[in-house]
């Protein structure tokens, strides 16, 4: 344990180092890492497809252990799709097994002359001919690697075709359904000719104070199994969210119009376990278990059984593209896997292109004679084959919807990104909070770098208890501005903490289980480094991380201008259901969190802020670069 | 004494079985050093593999050094007569018994030594349980 593995492909070389302790204390683990680790290493404008891009995988300090939602892995690179910081977590089992054969972190540089994979074993690093498993799929490149080297739990993660033909929103797959999807990350490994990290790990992972630690593992694996919400979850996974956001009208429908989907029914939940339910399965460690197995039992899709799709794939595949028809979002999903490109990207670009169409700025001639009319899910499902194939129109497409609509000319305005990442399968016009969070996500248009849940959801204990009896109501209006910035602040802090630690973000944000202290408490108990322990100290760890992150995005020539939603969220009242009339009004509530992040009114941290974070190295080279 | 059963359906292939396991023993967390495993096979198939503690077990049979016995309907492996030959992995028909992967010695399923055995009381999907045979198919027929 506690070593860092760097990886040099140009010169095929490798070097193993021991985790600097110092880096530890200031960062724990996983996106803490990789802050420091792209600061330091990468320069301001570079191409994220040059081999100079550093990709690193990281895990963390609770990451292969007894805590409930610990098998998560990350990966980190500047992004090909939005050009400025790239991070993507992942389930699955490669994040465990890393830690096992005694990593806490690979980084990769270099591009190689030949396609090529990496293979771990325990302390034997080899670069191998990837040459038979280029051009194959995911779960083909997984099985071949694993037939090679005649052991069927090596984990892999890899890319597909997608990656391999530098689709700017390529992802990164472990374990057939389990993608580290957003960001493009996989066509930065694609870029360095990197088809495969194969791991096999034989050690174990130690705590410092294993009875402590120990004793909140117990309690935690209680809580999470008295939480009706993880049951609910266990039960159904996240297509639970369809009805509850058909039911508040924030079902992202055609490309973001509306909230409101007439076929939504046919894509519940409840729907789903009755007609394709086929199995539960489980990421490693946990006691959620929300993945879903599905099966289609008739219909052109029959036959297709694969995970998922999750509830952010039915949105961009399903409602944003108004389909209803399950199967052909199954099938976009599952190919969205074996391709591996990121599921979200993929559907909101098809629903930028349909809305292209609906508007008559693009011909089917254009389309290759396709008709991509709102609903059509074959020429969804063929969009996919040649997204990933770059293929006719799927070559435009594949630029991601901002490059897309600069290369067609047209469409601009119907972009629906924040820092020219697709935005996710939520509607800031109806959630006041997820508006704030869309524009200041440090990897774009996020809702998993923070993500405020007592507004849209209603949890009102949860948030007396978080932030103060005295911010009710308002703190869980959805539909007002005020308190959220505070809000959306300390979930990103929290968060900040979670993808360092690494854990899950389910029992975090949704259901609201564990928190800071829980962290804090875990934290401390797992490294014996007894300052995370301290509330306080966990805190400015947060801050140091999303300052650091958000400095990386300053250097790139980001600021302010860049915290911006598309005008259908500040300017398009939602048309329809519950919360027909509302907007986002983004000003007052970026102000607030500039100021209360320590931030000018540019949007950029003062050198004060980032001094007092222990941060004035990096103060100084943006001030070099004439930044701050 | 009975034995880690697993009834019916239900594993969900997570590995906190392997990794409990690990930890009951070795105080450390892993797979590989469990006792307990899970095979996983695409697209819908999950399930533990345990030790069924054999009534004329394969294992003691091969054992070169007699470190195997059987006590109270359960094999058992005496850590400081093992030579790690490896001859009771091949012998086992269940893939049952392994090498610890650092210690190099035979180690299989004890039910946790008499202790609550903690696989059964990780298991999230709450499939494994220390059962008598004769109870595993009481139960069995009972559910036709």
């Amino acid at each position: 344990m506690g070593q860092i593995l760097r990886v040099d492909l140009t010169r095929q070389k490798s070097a193993v180092e021991q985790l600097p302790s110092r880096l530890v204390r200031d960062y724990i683990g996983g996106t803490g890492f990789a802050a420091r680790i792209l600061f330091d290493e990468l320069k301001s404008g570079m191409d994220a497809l040059d081999p100079e891009n550093r990709l690193i995988f990281a895990t963390g300090p609770l990451v292969g252990t007894l805590w409930p939602t610990s098998g998560r892995w990350a990966v980190y690179a500047k992004s090909p799709l939005t050009d400025i910081w790239g991070e993507s977590h992942c389930g699955g089992f490669f994040g465990a097994e890393l830690k096992f054969a005694g990593y806490d972190m690979i980084i990769v540089n270099g591009r190689a002359n030949k396609p090529v994979y990496l293979w771990i074993d325990d302390g034997r690093i080899e670069i191998l001919s990837a040459k038979n498993l280029w051009n194959r799929n995911t779960a083909e490149t997984t099985d071949a690697i694993r037939e090679q080297h005649g052991d069927r739990e090596i984990e892999v993660a890899c890319i597909g075709p997608a990656g391999e033909n530098l689709v700017r929103f390529a992802c990164i797959m472990n374990n057939y359904q389990d993608a580290a999807g957003r960001a493009g990350l996989g066509a930065v490994m694609g870029s360095k000719r990197l088809k495969a990290v194969a791991v096999r790990g034989s050690q174990s992972v130690r705590v410092a104070d294993d009875d402590k630690f120990m004793e909140l593992v117990e309690d935690a694996h209680e809580r999470v199994l008295k939480q009706p919400q993880a049951r609910e979850m266990t039960k159904y996974g996240t297509p639970l969210l369809v009805a509850y956001k058909s039911e508040i009208g924030e079902l992202p429908t055609r490309n973001h119009q509306t909230g409101i989907f007439a076929g939504a029914g046919k894509l519940k939940a409840d729907t789903i376990r009755a007609q394709y339910f086929a199995k539960t399965r489980s990421c490693f460690g946990c006691r959620i278990m929300c993945k879903k197995v599905n099966r289609i039992p008739e219909g052109p899709y029959k036959g297709t059984i694969s995970g998922g799709p999750e509830y952010e794939s039915i949105f961009s595949l399903g409602t944003n593209c108004g389909i209803d028809d399950f199967g052909a979002i199954h099938k976009a999903n599952q190919l969205c896997n074996l391709y591996g490109l990121d599921a979200i990207s993929a559907g909101c670009v098809v629903a930028w292109l349909m809305e292209c169409y609906e508007r008559g700025l693009i011909n089917r001639g254009q389309c290759d004679g396709l008709d991509p009319t709102w609903g059509n899910h074959g020429a969804m499902v063929t969009l996919i084959e040649k997204i990933a194939k770059r293929e006719g129109i799927g070559d435009t497409l594949a630029e991601g919807s901002y490059r897309a609509a600069k290369k067609l000319g047209k469409g601009a305005e119907y972009v629906m990104h924040v820092k020219k990442l697709e935005i996710s399968g939520q509607d800031g016009r109806t959630h006041r909070s997820v508006a704030l969070t869309h524009a200041i996500s440090v990897r774009g248009a996020d809702h998993l770098r923070s993500l405020v849940t007592v507004d849209q959801l209603g949890y009102e204990e949860t948030a007396a208890k978080r932030y103060g009896k005295d911010k009710l109501p308002e703190i869980c209006d959805p539909y007002v501005e005020k308190y959220k910035a505070a809000a959306v602040k300390d979930t990103e802090d929290a968060f900040a903490i979670r993808d360092s630690l690494i854990v899950c973000w389910y029992s975090c944000g949704w259901p609201p289980i564990f928190w800071m202290p829980d962290f804090a408490a875990v934290a401390a108990a797992a490294t014996g480094i007894k300052e995370f322990g301290r509330l306080e100290e966990l805190y400015r760890i947060a801050q140091r991380i999303c300052n650091l992150r958000r400095a990386f995005n300053v250097r790139e020539g980001l600021d302010r201008r860049h915290d911006a939603l598309p005008k259908r969220f500040t300017h398009e009242p939602m048309p329809e259901g519950p919360g027909k009339g509302q907007v986002a009004n983004l000003e007052i509530m970026l102000r607030e969190y500039y100021k209360l992040r320590g931030w000018g009114e540019n949007g950029i941290p003062t050198r004060r802020t980032l001094g007092e974070l222990g941060l004035s190295d990096v103060a100084a080279e943006l001030e070099r670069l004439g930044r701050l | 004494m009975g034995r880690i059963a697993y009834v019916g359906e239900g594993c969900t292939g997570c590995k906190i079985c392997s990794v409990a396991c690990a930890y009951a023993h070795d105080r450390t967390f892993g797979v590989k050093a469990g006792r307990i495993w899970v095979v996983k096979e695409e697209p819908l198939t999950d399930y533990p593999v345990v030790c069924v503690q054999c009534a004329k077990p394969r294992c003691q049979e091969v054992c070169p050094v007699a470190a195997i016995s059987r006590v109270n309907d359960l094999v058992l492996v005496d850590e400081n007569a093992c030579i790690g030959c490896g001859a009771c992995v091949e012998a086992c028909p269940f893939g049952a018994i392994i090498l610890h992967p650092a210690k190099r010695i035979a180690i299989k399923c004890d039910l946790c030594g008499g202790n609550e055995p903690q696989c059964v009381k990780f298991c999230p999907a709450d499939v494994l349980k220390l059962k008598e045979l004769a109870a595993v198919a009481q139960e069995k027929r009972t559910k036709g």
